[in-house]
């Protein structure tokens, strides 16, 4: 938020090594700190894997040229470059996020890759639940690893019900919260061995730590799926992928 | 091929206005108006404007600054618009616009 900085990293984390990323505001002080270095650790901690998850996630969209599309919590803009390049010139992507300096990345890199059909996305500052559209606008929207980090997810989900166009898909890609113990533990290995000690070395290891509990206080896949039908959505349908560990919510208005 | 990259920027700031149009405001879901001269997007129904900043609408809630506020830090030419009642005066105007509605 342009008006508000985001809190000192001392305040966000207080005395409790277990202090929870509570409130709206340090979770968006915890994405601007990370995002000089959010694309480079996605790459080495996914071994690359992520961009084939993303193209999955925006195939599930069912995004198709000429249309309208969101990417919500677009962070760096991955997928809204993928969605750029399916809906062609002629289509509008609009890219939101609440992190002022994941935007400013964006900018940077649709400068830097410049392809013609990248003059089709708009980037907005904008809250995930206030969403500055009409309703009944967006013919596809993709969340990639954003609504796992939203407070409300069940007014995120209305708000995304609300600017689709009836008939259309919502895809949202993220961290499975699996109810099988081997992938949780697998997972858990994974975030406590290989992530944070990676991410100490770019100097984020608390920022990291984050994830572990943001996939245990995440739903399953069979309660997003409730969620989705909860507010409204005709059809919702979870697919795990990369093994469990990563996980797709796709689900028609 | 300056003629063509000239013909380019121009349909890119052409697109870049219409593009914008579309963009609702995040409380009353209407239509915002662009103003060239602030480079801000009004929403009239509760009189708040919305910055742009670096090319970037601005469009959280708590972003958006009251029109009168607004007008009166022009008018005195350099007092700090950003006032610690600024939240407050504009969760007024939400209610306000809310309870008209109802």
């Amino acid at each position: 938020m342009a008006s508000a900085a985001p809190p000192p990293a001392s305040s966000s984390w207080g005395c409790g090594r277990r202090r929870r990323v509570r409130c709206s505001a340090e979770r968006q002080g915890l994405f601007s700190r990370i995002a000089p270095v959010y694309d480079n650790l996605n790459e080495v901690l996914s071994l690359g894997q992520h961009r084939i998850w993303k193209r999955m996630s925006v195939s599930w969209a069912g995004a198709k040229r000429s249309d309208r599309v969101l990417d919500l919590c677009c962070g760096s803009g991955d997928l809204a470059f993928l969605l750029s390049q399916k809906v062609g010139p002629d289509g509008q992507v609009s890219a939101l996020d609440f992190s002022k300096d994941q935007l400013l990345i964006a900018t940077a890199r649709q400068d830097l890759y410049w392809k013609a059909c990248y003059k089709n996305i708009e980037w907005i500052e904008g809250d995930a639940l206030e969403l500055p559209f009409a309703d009944s606008y967006f013919d596809a929207i993709t969340v990639g690893y954003g609504l796992r980090n939203l407070l409300d997810k069940h007014k995120a989900m209305k708000e995304i019900f609300r600017v689709l166009k009836p008939g259309s898909r919502v895809s949202i890609l993220d961290f499975n919260k699996s109810t099988s113990t081997l992938i949780t533990q697998s997972q858990e290995w994974m975030i406590d061995n290989v992530v944070v000690p990676v991410a100490s070395n770019y100097g984020f290891s608390r920022e990291y730590r984050y994830l572990k509990a943001s996939i245990a206080e995440y739903l399953t896949g069979k309660e997003l799926e409730k969620l989705a039908k909860e507010v409204g959505f005709s059809d919702a349908k979870h697919y795990e992928i990369a093994g469990g560990l990563m996980g797709n919510l796709v689900a028609a208005r | 091929m300056v003629r063509a990259s000239r013909r380019l920027l121009k349909d890119a700031a052409n697109i870049g206005k219409a593009f914008s149009d579309f963009l609702a405001c995040p409380l009353s879901k209407q239509p915002l108006r662009h103003c060239e001269d602030s480079q801000s997007r009004i929403s009239e129904t509760i009189g708040v404007s919305f910055p742009i900043i670096d090319g970037i609408p601005c469009l959280v809630p708590k972003d958006g600054k009251l029109l009168e506020d607004q007008n009166k830090s022009q008018v005195e030419n350099g007092a700090d618009p950003s006032s610690g009642n600024s939240e407050r005066d504009l969760l007024l105007a939400v209610n306000i616009w809310v309870t008209g509605l109802i």
